[in-house]
């Protein structure tokens, strides 16, 4: 097939990888609000089939440009949101059965996708010089399995956990009521059967959000499992940089922010052992870990002059 | 006095006041990437200097314009590495004692967060030494047998360890980088093709960046050019670059033969030599009544170009100084590697000039004082002093008449300029750095530090057999340091197999686990 051919594959299988996100992103939406165990379980299979979809995409973009399919900032937000979705289907639905989670894990896939077909999109070509480099594939390839991870730890568990903690404390804090049936007295019949979702803390619209604890461990293994690898996608960058360059280390806007985004998770893994800081003070620096994160790529790529500009994107 | 000071130094051991450095540093890099930096981009420092004197001279007081080299930011890093030091001295001599020592028994088992209690069918003795064999296939390590009936045991100091070593590394790291960096150098050569440029402090262009100790040791190792290729799209996006060279030493026998591109630098005695630019020079032949004044391949540079334009559409410029003559005489130069580019501009409409296709040079005479004392860009002419003489078209092979601007013969009488060749020249970056191979390494231990940091935990479990009517009671207790999560499922399923490896009792409701 030609290149063109494999090309236009990628761009249609991309837009049904999308739309298929969007739509099982609803889906997971509409189960939080209204526990409808049918519509889940819909939700969920579209959005193994919006996978299926996005890997064909990545691939044929790789053979329409006749290399690895992470050279730009289109091709690096496409994986980025592939792995997000995977990871959140592959570890916290099937092994975690976490399925309530599932809304915000497509939300970020699907607005970074969005993103990256209105604005950052570009045709397949050959990489420029400075970035045909097998350490740059390398770097890449574990900057966006460490960002992907990020996303879903610092991003997506976190926020949660900030909120369902919220609710915890408040429910801890607030007398129960002397009447019966102040909210949501009724159990979904569908939450009261399934032994395969943890149970949430109570009621109410986050209701079946599991418990702040289990939000919270799963955020730190699933930080703490990217954090060696964000350390290893730093490592590379810098041999990459010494090689192409003749330094490997210059404060470079790049390498400055995917510095502070290692520092400040590498202060979350500390926190969560520190007194005073445990909790709710380290979430919040996971959740600042996640924006620094949005920082490194979209802000410095896109506003930030410094040598890992895209030219033309 | 002696009491702040213990304060100071309890202050800095906390992992708080670590955590807190560490989140400012975080902040103090962030100023870096948000104000232009002095190193990496001068020019947008020099145009805040022009556009907001004021705000710039506020920020060069305050060292924004050099964040990373900051006072400020240099006390924040000492600190937190004094606030390290002073978190892991301490902990690396706890892991060297707990590592000598073997685990110690407990007096109570059932006291711990994870306790079981079993019967099993072998005698006290026997239990323990199944137990022994048990708890060693899952790698614990075990007390020391005192003849008694207790045994301690312990895992995950893995966790400890990799801890120590990845905070250890990374002083290792600094070490490296300001090693490195202290006894190294950068510096820029421009080597026109066929040119050959000996390694030696005077023949770098503009500055050289040395560290403190550097001890000024050039290698005189040479560099000959002998071509320099750039291959594009045809849209102007570039696809390679690469200097053909021949590597000599100082006796001036060939060492290599070398093409540098970008991504792969060459090596030679200690320097890494990496592509760093390219550009046109012409070569121009200045004659007076005949006779040849000068003869030289000038290197050309280019301005930036404006937003949205390739720079390949932009014309290269120099100069051409005449100091000797009087009054003295200076060129300003133009060139259009490809004509059409020039026709492109005037068109409206930037043509990408991948290859030279019928150059032009448009040059510009003047004739009075080049200022040539004072020290100045090459290619930018100082004309406040100077008087346009002529100004014309050239085009390659041609020879021009100064003083008029007329086509001219090179040995017609007056001063004449001639078009006489077109050859690229390549920038490379020179530069030493002692450190990588400890920095590297350093990196690497890092990482090796940080797997068992964060995904070994620490085990602790203590088991004491009692005689029982046929057989023993085996009580066994534990509890763990991190992942506690999972150690209840892990405890458990240890139990059993310590149960059945010292054969479980007839009785299976002697079985109780809490």
């Amino acid at each position: 097939m030609t290149a063109a051919g494999w090309s236009e594959i990628s761009t249609t299988a991309f837009s049904v990888a999308l739309f298929a996100y969007l739509a099982a992103m609803l889906g997971y939406f509409h189960h939080l609000a209204f526990r409808r165990r049918a519509v889940v379980l819909a939700a969920s299979g579209v959005a193994w089939a919006g996978l299926v979809a996005h890997a064909v995409s990545v691939v044929a973009r790789g053979l329409a440009a006749g290399r690895v399919p992470w050279g730009n900032m289109y091709e690096y937000s496409s994986l980025l949101s592939l792995l997000t979705v995977a990871g959140y289907l592959g570890y916290l639905e099937l092994r975690h059965g976490l399925r309530q989670v599932g809304g915000f894990a497509l939300m970020f896939a699907v607005i970074t996708m969005a993103i990256a077909v209105e604005f950052l999109y570009v045709g397949p070509a050959p990489l420029v010089p400075a970035l045909n480099s097998y350490w740059l594939k390398i770097h890449v390839v574990a900057a966006i399995v460490g960002s992907s991870l990020f996303a879903l730890g610092g991003g997506v568990l976190t926020t949660l956990y900030l909120v369902q903690e919220a609710r915890e404390r408040r429910a801890a804090s607030l007398p129960p009521p002397i009447m019966g049936g102040a909210v949501d007295v009724e159990a979904p019949p569908d939450h009261a059967g399934s032994a395969d979702e943890p149970v949430g803390g109570g009621t109410g619209r986050w209701g079946l959000l599991p418990p702040a604890a289990v939000l919270d461990r799963l955020a730190y293994r699933t930080i703490a499992f990217a954090f060696p690898i964000w350390t290893f996608a730093v490592i590379a960058g810098a041999i990459w940089a010494q090689r192409a360059w003749g330094r490997y280390w210059g404060w470079d806007p790049k390498e400055t922010w995917s510095f502070v985004t290692w520092t400040i998770f590498a202060g979350y893994l500390h926190a969560r052992s520190t007194v005073g800081w445990k909790g709710r003070r380290a979430a919040v620096l996971a959740l600042i870990g996640f924006v620094s994160l949005l920082v490194t790529y979209y802000v410095v790529n896109l506003w930030i002059v410094g040598l890992h500009s895209y030219a033309g994107i | 006095m002696r009491r702040s000071l213990a304060l100071v130094w309890r202050t800095l051991r906390s992992m708080r006041t670590a955590l807190v450095l560490l989140l400012l540093l975080a902040l103090a890099s962030i100023a870096g990437s948000l104000v232009p930096q002095a190193a990496n981009s001068p020019e947008a420092v020099a145009a805040m200097a022009r556009e907001d004197p004021v705000r710039a001279e506020v920020y060069a007081r305050l060292g924004l314009f050099d964040v990373y080299g900051s006072w400020w930011f240099t006390l924040i890093y000492t600190l937190l590495l004094i606030s390290l030091a002073a978190c892991l001295l301490p902990r690396t001599r706890a892991l060297a004692r707990n590592l000598r020592t073997r685990p110690q028994s407990a007096r109570e088992v059932d006291g711990f967060r994870h306790h079981a209690e079993v019967r099993v069918a072998a005698s006290p003795a026997d239990a323990v030494a199944a137990a022994r064999r048990v708890l060693r296939r899952r790698r614990f390590r075990l007390s020391a047998p005192d003849g008694g009936l207790g045994l301690a045991a312990d895992k995950g100091l893995a966790r400890e360890a990799g801890s120590l070593l990845f905070h250890w590394s990374f002083f290792l790291l600094l070490l490296g980088v300001a090693w490195g960096k202290g006894t190294g150098f950068t510096g820029f050569a421009v080597i026109v093709e066929g040119d050959t440029w000996t390694e030696a402090h005077a023949n770098y262009d503009g500055n050289i960046r040395e560290g403190a100790f550097f001890g000024e040791d050039h290698t005189g190792i040479g560099i000959r050019v002998r071509d320099f290729e750039d291959r594009y799209l045809p849209d102007g996006q570039p696809l390679d670059f690469v200097t053909r060279a021949d590597l000599l030493a100082p006796d001036g026998g060939l060492l290599e033969r070398v093409d540098i591109r970008v991504n792969h630098p060459a090596a030679v005695g200690g320097l890494a030599i990496h592509q760093y630019g390219y550009g046109w020079a012409p070569v121009l032949e200045v004659r007076r009544d005949g006779e040849l004044l000068a003869q030289a391949p000038i290197p050309f540079q280019q301005d930036r170009p404006p937003e949205g334009v390739s720079p390949l559409a932009m014309p290269w410029r120099g100069a051409l100084k005449l100091p000797s003559l009087s009054p003295q005489v200076g060129v300003e130069l133009d060139l259009w590697p490809d004509a059409r580019g020039l026709v492109g501009v005037l068109a409206g409409r930037p043509v990408v000039m991948t290859e030279a296709r019928d150059p032009v040079l448009l040059f510009t005479t003047y004739r009075g004082d080049l200022h040539a004392d004072r020290v100045q860009r090459s290619a930018e002419l100082d004309t406040r002093d100077m008087r346009q003489v002529s100004r014309g078209v050239l085009g390659l092979g041609r020879t021009v008449d100064l003083e008029t601007g007329e086509e001219a013969e090179p040995d017609a009488p007056g001063l004449t300029m001639t078009f006489a060749g077109l050859r690229r020249y390549t920038v490379l970056q020179v530069s030493r750095d002692r450190g990588l191979g400890l920095v590297l390494s350093a990196a690497i231990l890092m990482l090796v530090g940080l797997l068992p940091a964060l995904f070994s935990s620490r085990r602790r479990v203590f088991l004491r057999a009692d005689p029982a009517p046929d057989g023993a009671v085996l009580r066994v207790g534990g509890f763990a340091l991190q992942h506690a999560d999972r150690f209840e499922e892990e405890f458990g399923r240890l139990v059993q197999e310590l149960s059945r490896a010292a054969g479980p009792a007839r009785d299976p409701a002697g079985v109780g686990a809490g």
